[in-house]
């Protein structure tokens, strides 16, 4: 082969491996590092380590928010499972019951430790898959 | 009677750009004088209607004509003028609006700027002309702001939404998007330029000062959103990577790779190839920006409405302006031919690291952004993708471009000759940052390899400069004082950033009236709170006294209001603002007890990250002026 078309080669060869590299590394902590996002309902039968991150999405039960000192909890569900909500901080200024909610935190022994809770700016927000229809 | 008026401009114009298109494109003469300056005036007519379309309608928005259906939507006549203005751009309809006039702005100053004799503006314009079209088109068609109420109008507007009503709705939309469609003129040059398919034209430098203009407002632009979900939002915090914030950060960052490597090609008509396919790409991230805040397909807290039938179009409308520029690049490859290879240690060389860097950020943010919707689609499982992933990613990335900057300080356009590892200034640097670093390591106490690797980088970067500065005080080195701006600032932001998140703390705290509550060396005295009733609103605000360890004191009134329009509470922060520190304060419920929650947070260095971000734009400003002193 002559030189060249050798040297071509190995370019070529060094490239391909970069981008592949590359684009592994960036692809491996993109998976390392997602927030999968729940309802109560579906996350009752899962088993989610205390380490991984998880948002969970759905309406602020009735009667279920406690205040003690700055910390909060209360109960999201999607009126057919529940899960409890442990933050400390201030809750946004459209959280209230009833309303929709989604919250990111680690799930530890059942209860969700929020990192962050976020209601919509929106007062017809629904968190994504739940529906109600309130007609029936 | 008016709004006609104003809306038959619109269309008036989209009809003489129709022209301008179908002339300077679809006909085989289109460099022939008469064609030429047949374009050149069209161009300016369909500006002028387009103009006085938008101006009249600011005149129904000041004057309150609510018999226009997206102005009662979004003003009241309780606003100063200056908000009747702005609620404009407050939605999607009108926001569109000012986006299309900005684009035209932008191909009229080309087309009053650069001489006639040029011969790749009859096609620029003509591009430019195109895109306009198919926007107006999308305007009128599916997200008309001219619609009207009729026979009653309704006696009061909506209001504009009150997170919106604040002084940087008057800045940061109209910044970003002259940012956003300024990108337009070197793309329509590049299309012209594989049009003409003469690659002896040198069209790069062309459109140099344009593009680094069009940067310059992007810069600024998403530095002025920054600080103000950073004030107005109640989370404290600069950068949340929202899938908005990143769609702006995407042709930010290839809008740079694009700067650096428009300056090798104009320099030694290297990297062309690479040059065009980045001007298509920052214009294609532009209008992706569009489509991903419009068409409603993501949750954020900029998403404009829901509507499909604007994602589709839009989506439509951008994947053939990208399917053609693409085609035609591929159809010219051949004929695009860089003079020489790029040596090793030039400056080229440099800028080509950077370059793949970059590509790697860019790819990095398009894939987070996009990735969830993806993964809903195959999985029926809905994810997001948060901060850990680009923190994952951007920090060892930058780092690295930032030692790959320290080296090319060095380097020399062209050659490869007189590069040392090292030298008097590399050594210099290195010992100083790692002095530093590990100060702030011994001082702070701080094992996180991301803060101290980045701050490392960051004062690499900043010494070396300091060192070219001082050898041009003494011995009148040549320095570039756009680049040693820029680049310092860069390394300011990086050390700002580490400290930023090395440093800051919250707390949220319950205090009672007229006690007092202590936080790291503050101390809080909750001295007063009361209703006040305001024109729109009416407010919750309390009044704290905090006194820091030099034992200054200052009051901070955060709010909480309720707007009566809309019924909407909003967080009003109170910030303390000091050198090096932010003391903030936002207000929570009231507890059962009495005793209210409070959210103290104290952000170092946050004003020194925007204040390099902005330095980062003056040095884009300092080139543009220089280089039109030179021609």
């Amino acid at each position: 082969m002559n030189p060249i078309r050798k040297k071509r080669i190995y370019s070529i060869l060094f490239v391909f491996l970069f981008s592949v590299s590359g684009i592994s590394l960036i692809l491996y902590s993109l998976n390392s590092n997602l927030d999968y996002f729940f309802t109560p309902t579906e996350l009752k039968d899962r088993n989610i380590p205390a380490d991984k991150r998880i948002k969970v999405g759905g309406m602020v039960l009735s009667g279920s928010v406690e205040r003690i000192s700055s910390s909060i909890s209360f109960v999201i569900t999607d009126y057919e499972n529940s899960i409890k909500v442990e933050y400390e901080g201030i809750v946004p200024d459209l959280f209230k019951e009833d309303s929709g909610v989604v919250v990111l935190g680690n799930l530890r022994d059942k209860i969700l430790f929020a990192e962050e809770v976020l209601a919509k700016h929106d007062e017809n927000y629904m968190p994504p898959n739940i529906e109600i229809n309130d007609d029936n | 009677m008016i709004i006609e008026i104003s809306h038959f401009l619109s269309v008036l114009a989209t009809g003489l750009f129709l022209l301008v298109g179908y002339f300077s494109i679809l006909t085989p003469s289109s460099n022939s004088s008469y064609i030429s300056n047949l374009i050149v005036r069209t161009y300016s007519h369909g500006f002028f209607f387009l103009l006085s379309s938008f101006l009249i309608y600011v005149w129904l928005a000041i004057t309150d004509n609510f018999s226009v259906q997206y102005i009662a939507n979004h003003s009241n006549t309780a606003l100063p003028i200056f908000y009747k203005i702005s609620s404009i751009w407050s939605a999607h309809e009108g926001s569109m609006f000012l986006w299309i006039v900005f684009l035209s702005l932008w191909g009229f100053l080309f087309n009053i700027r650069v001489k006639n004799n040029e011969v790749l503006k009859p096609k620029t314009m003509g591009v430019i002309s195109f895109i306009l079209v198919g926007f107006l088109i999308f305007l009128l068609a599916t997200s008309n702001p001219f619609e009207t109420i009729l026979p009653i109008p309704p006696l009061n507007g909506a209001d504009i939404n009150p997170v919106l009503q604040d002084p940087a709705l008057a800045i940061h939309p109209p910044t970003l998007y002259l940012g956003y469609v300024g990108f337009v003129i070197p793309f329509a040059s590049a299309i012209a330029f594989l049009l003409y398919g003469d690659s002896k034209i040198n069209w790069e430098a062309l459109v140099k000062t344009w593009s680094v203009s069009a940067w310059v407002f992007l810069t600024v632009g998403i530095t002025l959103g920054s600080w103000w979900a950073y004030y107005e939002l109640g989370w404290g915090g600069y950068w949340f990577w929202d899938p908005v914030e990143n769609v702006a950060l995407m042709p930010w960052l290839a809008a740079t790779a694009f700067i650096h490597s428009l300056g090798v090609s104009i320099k030694s008509s290297q990297l062309r190839i690479w040059t065009i396919l980045l001007s298509i790409l920052v214009f294609s991230l532009s209008l992706f920006g569009a489509f991903i805040v419009r068409s409603g397909i993501i949750d954020s807290v900029h998403a404009f409405a829901n509507d499909p039938d604007r994602g589709i179009y839009l989506l439509g409308f951008i994947g053939l302006i990208v399917f053609t520029s693409v085609f035609l690049f591929i159809l010219r490859l051949s004929s695009i031919q860089s003079l020489s290879r790029i040596k090793k240690f030039s400056k080229q060389s440099f800028i080509s690291i950077n370059n793949i860097l970059f590509g790697a950020l860019i790819f990095s943010v398009m894939l987070g952004v996009t990735y969830p919707l993806i993964y809903e689609f195959l999985f029926d499982q809905k994810i997001s993708v948060g901060a850990p992933f680009y923190n994952a990613i951007f920090i060892p990335i930058v780092v690295l471009a930032a030692i790959f900057l320290f080296f090319s300080v060095d380097s020399k356009w062209s050659r490869s000759i007189n590069f040392k590892f090292i030298s008097a200034p590399i050594s210099f640097s290195i010992l100083l940052s790692l002095a530093f670093t590990i100060f702030v390591m011994q001082y702070f106490e701080s094992q996180s390899i991301s803060i101290l690797a980045s701050i490392f980088a960051g004062s690499l970067i900043v010494f070396r400069y300091i060192y070219e500065i001082i050898n041009f005080i003494f011995s009148k080195k040549f320095i570039n004082p756009f680049s040693v701006i820029a680049h310092m600032s860069l390394g300011l932001l990086l050390i700002s950033i580490s400290f930023n998140s090395l440093l800051s703390t919250e707390r949220a705290l319950s205090i009672n009236l007229n006690t007092t509550e202590s936080y790291k060396d503050l101390k809080i005295s909750f001295k007063d709170i009361g209703v006040e009733n305001n024109a729109n609103y009416d407010s919750i605000k309390a009044t704290f006294l905090v006194e820091d360890q030099t034992g200054r004191t200052f009051n901070l009134k955060p709010e909480k209001r309720k707007y009566f329009t809309r019924g909407q509470i909003t967080t009003e922060t109170a910030i303390h603002i000091t050198f090096l520190r932010d003391i903030y304060i936002t207000i929570g419920d009231q507890l059962d007890d009495g005793s209210w929650i409070v959210n103290i947070q104290i952000n170092y260095l946050i004003r020194w990250i925007w204040l390099s971000a902005l330095l980062m734009g003056l040095a884009g400003v300092i080139l543009v002026f220089s280089n039109r002193v030179k021609t």
